[in-house]
């Protein structure tokens, strides 16, 4: 195998545009490659994605590998696993950056195992290190709790990123890049799996992962009603409700709702939480919010320990004048 | 008849209350605290109630297999008492939390040991890596597909049908077994064991394998390793607000916010 | 003169008798041998040890009426109606036994007939018939006028009629009485002296005019009446609810003699100890208790599920499972007696109902006779059982139901907590606390770095892992070291004592607890244990003697009024409060543990106690026992809402406690009362602390707070 070179960014698109994270991975993925003075790509897979090229050069890649097929149209991991594939045989990158979506979870390992080498799931940080040159994948373990720094001996070097962890560029159209069209050998009789029925579910109200504000409430909410509120005040700032897993459990909030690890990740600029401890799964899943702010009637509560600002208080004696003066302010 | 592999492993108890969490930053790894026992990674017990409604809906066999360095006996063995039929652990000093590669090596080695398998079942993710890899690991080396997000698993005649979990909803697949599959939560919680099965589960079937009965080469070394691993540092201080009630509290954090220009 | 003695159509009187006697006693007995064939399809028991205690024991009870007369009160009197029935049926029935019996039957009348004995007896007579006929007018005005909320429940057509014929019956015999005497004398000659009232009657009747001959023949007349009434309720008796003045005896002889807090052990390894689903899966003493129920509903006003809106009953869960019983055993013993095999015990797989088990009829106990909602409801707080009249156990039929749905049935109630204690030994899901977080800067010995200590001191999972509650633990911790006992905790090894598991039906879970802490108490050679929670107090004391650890527990309240009592806490003056006391269930009622508590919010100067209208042995649930701390309440009102309504009827500005669970029920009772009025809840280890003659810790807020 030919050495590896540059970093090969898996962008994804959702209705038209390249995805968020896929911008992000793009900033991400560009510093690394000036850090380690080599190129940088991107690789659409799927059906109709060619225009979004041009999206991806504005967004700071070199070069962009497309592969498009009618029957790439919807994510399947085989197809999708093969075309991608057969772009990294023909990049050769020595990092390849998906983002931590349904997509990258399904495709890093997959690569990892077939190209003999490791991936980096959920990474919050990278960075070139400047000795080895190898890159520092740093990323959270043991539920939030803890952080490990990783590297990986093996080319090509693969990480999931976190959304909302990196800062894209700045949108610049008139950057200069190349488009390359690749024709990727996929045989349908190879792929096993077989959809049968797809539903999408359109999310009433604004989405928990796109909200610049989120709303959140844990077991001390007490009941539906205690969420009610919160939504009234989501309502009021433009957001969404989120909760841990304890209201989930107990049917309060829709399961869609719950916020950690294993629920959404948000970033929002916004997170207030009431009546929920800060247990680490559920931090993990907001913690790069910009400002967090916590009710909460217990002053030792872990949630104090990783909010901005803060009122000890019982929540019911608090939301009522909250919501009343935040209509007043920001109504 | 059928044999479902279920994959649990045995890990630091998620719920460990903070006081007692602690990263030894020599050796890399989360101290196990004495007094709170490891406990069975909670999506793999979610991987165990999908394959114990299979075997409510058909017969079969259950067949889990834990791996680790040194395993709690009384930790693994709830899965007997959950409804597996036959446990076999593979503990070697070799194996480690945190090697995507060796672990997914073994496993599939055990596997293939086992003869006869038609759904391999994990979970999505394990509690302590939080990572996702292994399933698909083991999927690679047995070249089968790997269905991931499983919400409700099927076995019907020599296919598997899964209703999986999208961001936006949800899609219905089918796949000639065998195939691997991990489950989300929404598959249901692990049953609690009855009397019964809570008293007799130390009479089932239980093995343990090596490496070397695994057959495993030496040279399976992670692919990837650990330059350090810590506890971020707390260094926010939250600024409380004042004021004589809860009411005058609210209204200055208004204003605060306000300042912020967050709302 | 003997009635028995002439003859009518031909037939001596003595044939008629006898005949009308065996008839009766047959049927009697056919009703009774059912009866004791039913018990019998229950599981065994063993209620045979010290049979002379127990059987002096019912004695003293039944003929002192102590069991009922505890409830009388002025508001609710029938208690002394009762003992007024009990004791005049009492004496009625050696008069039967004697005047009739040995008299007609046995033609012994010769003996007595006209001598002062009989004059006596009938004088004594006279009085207590009347007494009877007032009592059962006052019945009559209960049954049909003015019917009190405790007697109210459904009857069934049958009855509806029986009640009013036995009614008629007992009036007749008593109205009989006088009629018998009267017209006898009348007829026979009026002995000198005479019974007052019956020789009044008969002066009255021989003045009246009437023959002689009319006399007789009334008086006989009279006398069979009243022969067929007695054999009428003789027969009658068994078909009935009536059925308990037979058997609440027998339910008092074999009442349980164990603790009051302690539950019946149960072999894991049979299959058919349980827990129970079927009416035959329940002890012969429990089916006992159900045909002791007298109806009397005292259980039912007392319960707090009941009171609360709550489908449970204690009064139902009796009657229906005695009507159960009645429905389906006939049949079950006729295929018992085919297929002995298949019915005796259950199967061997437990978790699955055998196929031989024969189809029975009528409805399903649990589901049917006894909804799931209702077995949950209970609190375990023992108020049926204080008010019982005739020991029925109610508890111990509600915990066996819990036991089959928790063990076999797999019930998805509680799995939370019962898996954190499975895995985690504690209930508290979800707890960020480890538990030694409340000794933080406190500086108290764990008994596994430094075993030479006096005391253990039990902290129990809620003080140590729940927020509010940890503030007890410190303040008892603090009263223990100003003290200067020399004490310890277990640390980070206490497991979960046990009491949520076993109240909530998981034995097999609370058995793996108890054997793992007698383990730990053996190796750190523990004798005596201290603890502020009343249900760690109960199990430690009362049921960890059945699996071998036998220790000297004390609760907080005693161990704290002891260290008052000898001077080694001094309390200071502090702010004036009036301060009311939850009595817990599990320290009260279950332990009889009322002064100590009392004793120390007396020796708080500034305190004013005052009791709520429900306290001591008749104290109010708060609803958190039974497990019912770790169950949504979610059908009708909650309990701890309408005991803390009746905290606040004191005007207390302090609510103190003595139970964890009473604290956190109260705590968020109050807070989901609006409105100023919300007293302050502290536990009383809190109250002593505060007031103690140190320099305060300034750094905690919490204990800062004065009492006003």
């Amino acid at each position: 195998m030919s050495e590896n070179k540059g970093v090969l960014v898996y962008c994804e698109s959702a209705g038209g545009k390249l995805t968020t994270t896929a911008t992000e991975l793009l900033g991400a993925g560009s510093r690394l490659a000036k850090a380690s003075g080599e190129e940088l790509n991107a690789v659409l897979i799927g059906s109709g994605v060619s225009g979004l090229a041009q999206e991806a050069i504005a967004y700071g890649a070199q070069k962009v590998y497309v592969v498009e097929e009618p029957l790439l149209k919807d994510y399947s991991t085989e197809p999708y696993l093969m075309a991608l594939e057969e772009i990294v045989r023909q990049v050769a990158p020595e990092i390849i950056l998906l983002g931590q979506t349904a997509t990258g979870r399904d495709l890093a390992p997959w690569l990892a195992f077939h190209l003999n080498t490791g991936a980096t799931m959920d990474c919050i940080a990278l960075e070139i290190d400047p000795g080895s040159k190898r890159l520092l994948m740093t990323r959270p373990v043991y539920g939030g709790n803890a952080q490990a720094v990783q590297v990986c001996e093996f080319n090509p070097q693969i990480a999931t990123v976190r959304t909302k962890a990196m800062a894209p560029l700045a949108k610049d159209s008139t950057r200069q890049g190349q488009v390359i069209k690749v024709v990727a050998e996929i045989d349908p009789a190879a792929i096993k799996t077989r959809v049968i029925e797809r539903k999408l579910e359109a999310a009433a109200g604004v989405k928990l992962e796109e909200a610049r504000v989120v709303v959140s409430g844990g077991r001390g909410m007490g009941s539906t009603d205690g969420f009610k509120q919160l939504a009234e005040i989501a309502g009021v700032l433009k957001g969404a409700v989120g909760a841990t897993r304890p209201p989930c459990d107990k049917k309060w909030v829709a399961d869609t709702q719950q916020i950690g690890l294993t629920g959404k990740v948000v970033s929002p600029d916004l997170y207030i939480a009431v009546g929920l401890s800060g247990a680490s799964q559920h931090v993990s899943g907001f913690s790069s919010a910009k400002v967090i702010v916590a009710i909460n009637k217990d002053p030792e509560a872990n949630i104090f320990k990783v909010a901005h600002y803060g009122i000890v208080a019982d929540w019911k004696a608090v939301l009522p004048a909250f919501t009343a003066e935040l209509k007043e302010v920001a109504g | 008849m059928k044999n479902i592999v279920v994959c649990m492993k045995q890990v630091l108890d998620p719920e460990v209350p903070l006081s007692l969490f602690k990263i030894d930053t020599e050796a890399k790894l989360a101290v196990l605290p004495k007094a709170t026992p490891p406990v069975l990674s909670p999506f793999d017990e979610n991987a165990l109630e999908a394959a114990l409604k299979i075997k409510d809906a058909q017969p079969v066999t259950i067949t889990v297999l834990s791996l680790g360095k040194k395993l709690t006996r009384a930790v693994v063995k709830a899965s007997l008492a959950a409804g597996a039929d036959q446990l076999f652990l593979l503990e070697d000093e070799s194996f480690s939390d945190f090697n995507t590669f060796l672990t997914a090596n073994a496993l599939a080695a055990a596997i293939k040991k086992l003869g006869q398998y038609d759904l391999i079942l994990c979970g999505i993710q394990a509690a302590d890596t939080n990572a996702g890899q292994v399933s698909t690991g083991i999927a690679s080396l047995l070249s089968i597909p790997c269905i991931t997000y499983a919400r409700k698993v099927e076995l019907v005649g020599d296919r598997v049908k899964v209703e999986r979990t999208l961001p936006e909803g949800y899609e219905v697949v089918e796949v000639p077994s065998p195939v691997v599959v991990t489950t989300n939560y929404e598959v249901g919680a692990l049953r609690e064991p009855d009397v019964e099965a809570f008293m007799s589960a130390g009479k089932k079937p239980l093995t343990v394998w090596n490496v070397q009965d695994l057959g495993l080469e030496s040279g399976k070394t992670s692919r990837t390793s650990f330059l350090k691993m810590y506890q971020p540092a707390h260094d926010i201080k939250c600024e409380l607000m004042g004021g004589a009630s809860p009411e005058e509290k609210a209204v200055k954090l208004v204003a605060k916010l306000k300042d912020l220009k967050v709302i | 003169m003997s009635p028995v003695s002439e003859s009518y159509f031909g037939i001596p009187g003595y044939i008629i008798f006898w005949l009308l006697f065996v008839v009766a006693l047959g049927l009697f007995i056919q009703r009774a041998s059912l009866l004791l064939r039913l018990l019998k399809l229950g599981q065994p028991e063993n209620r045979f040890d010290r049979l002379t205690y127990r059987f002096i024991n019912m004695l003293a009870v039944a003929f002192t009426q102590s069991s009922n007369l505890k409830s009388f009160t002025l508001k609710d009197p029938a208690a002394l109606g009762h003992a007024i029935m009990f004791w005049g049926l009492m004496i009625f029935g050696v008069a039967y036994l004697i005047f009739i019996g040995l008299g007609a039957g046995f033609g012994l009348y010769t003996l007595f007939s006209g001598s002062g004995f009989e004059t006596v007896f009938y004088s004594i007579l006279d009085i207590v018939a009347v007494l009877v006929i007032l009592a059962m007018v006052w019945v009559v005005l209960k049954r049909y006028l003015i019917i009190p909320e405790r007697l109210k429940r459904e009857m069934g057509t049958a009855e509806k009629i029986i009640q009013p014929l036995l009614i008629i019956v007992i009036l007749g015999l008593m109205v009989l009485h006088f009629g018998i005497e009267g017209f006898r004398y009348a007829a026979y000659g009026i002995p000198n002296p005479g019974p007052l009232l019956g020789a009044s009657l008969a002066n009255a009747l021989v003045n009246s005019g009437i023959s002689r001959e009319a006399l007789a023949i009334t008086y006989r007349s009279l006398w069979w009446l009243n022969f067929v009434l007695l054999l009428a309720a003789v027969i009658y008796a068994p078909r009935s609810k009536h059925l308990h003045p037979l058997t609440s005896f027998a339910n008092l002889v074999f009442r349980n003699l164990a603790p009051k807090g302690s539950l019946k052990p149960v072999d894991l390894k049979k299959p058919e100890t349980r827990g129970a689903s079927k009416i035959q899966d329940f002890t012969w003493k429990q089916l006992l208790d159900l045909y002791s129920c007298t109806w009397c509903g005292r259980c039912h006003m007392v319960c707090p599920a009941q009171l609360s809106g709550k489908p449970l009953s204690p009064r139902e869960l009796i009657l229906g499972m005695k009507e159960h019983l009645l429905e389906v055993g006939p049949d079950l013993l006729k295929t018992r007696r085919a297929k002995p095999a298949a019915t005796t015990g259950k199967a061997v797989e437990a978790h699955a109902e055998p196929a031989a088990k024969p189809q029975e009829p009528g409805q399903a106990l649990i589901g049917g006779v006894i909804s799931e909602d209702a077995i949950w409801s209970c609190t375990t707080c023992r108020a049926c059982q204080e008010v019982c009249p005739v020991s029925i156990e109610h508890i111990d039929k509600i915990i066996d139901l819990r036991r089959h749905l928790q063990m076999v049935a797999m019930s998805e109630i509680a799995r939370d907590p019962l898996k954190n204690l499975r895995v985690r030994g504690n209930p508290w899901r979800g707890t960020m606390y480890a538990r030694t977080d409340w000794t933080e800067g406190l500086d108290i010995k764990v008994v596994g770095e430094d075993s030479n200590i006096d005391v253990l001191y039990w902290v129990g999972c809620t003080e140590a892992l729940e927020d509010r509650s940890l503030k007890v633990a410190q303040a008892v911790a603090k009263l223990m070291k100003q003290a200067g006992v020399n004490f310890g905790v277990l640390g980070e090894e206490e497991m979960c004592c046990g009491d949520p598991a076993r109240r909530l039906g998981a034995e097999h879970l609370f058995q793996m607890l108890v054997a793992n802490n007698i383990q730990l108490f053996q190796s750190y050679k523990i004798k005596k244990i201290v603890t502020a929670c009343p249900h760690c107090f109960n199990t430690l004391k009362n049921e960890y003697p059945q699996f071998g650890g036998q220790y000297e527990v004390v609760h907080h309240t005693q161990f704290i009024a002891g260290l008052i009592k000898e001077s080694k806490l001094k309390i200071k003056p502090s702010g004036k409060a009036r301060v009311t006391y939850q009595e817990p269930c599990y320290l009260g009622r279950y332990n009889d543990i009322f002064q100590a508590p009392r004793q120390i919010l007396n020796s708080l100067p500034g305190v004013t106690l005052v009791e709520m209208e429900q306290n001591k042995k008749a104290g109010f649930c708060c609803g958190g026992g039974g497990g019912r701390m770790w169950l949504e309440e979610k059908i009708g009102r909650r309990i701890s809402e309408i005991r803390l309504e009746q905290a606040l009827n004191t005007k207390a500005q302090v609510i103190a406690t003595a139970c964890p669970f009473c604290l956190q029920m109260f705590e968020d009772a109050a807070r989901e009362k609006e409105g100023a009025e919300a007293p302050k809840i502290k536990d009383i280890a809190e109250l002593a602390a505060e007031s103690l003659e140190v320099p305060q810790d300034t750094a905690r807020p919490g204990n800062k707070e004065s009492t006003e």
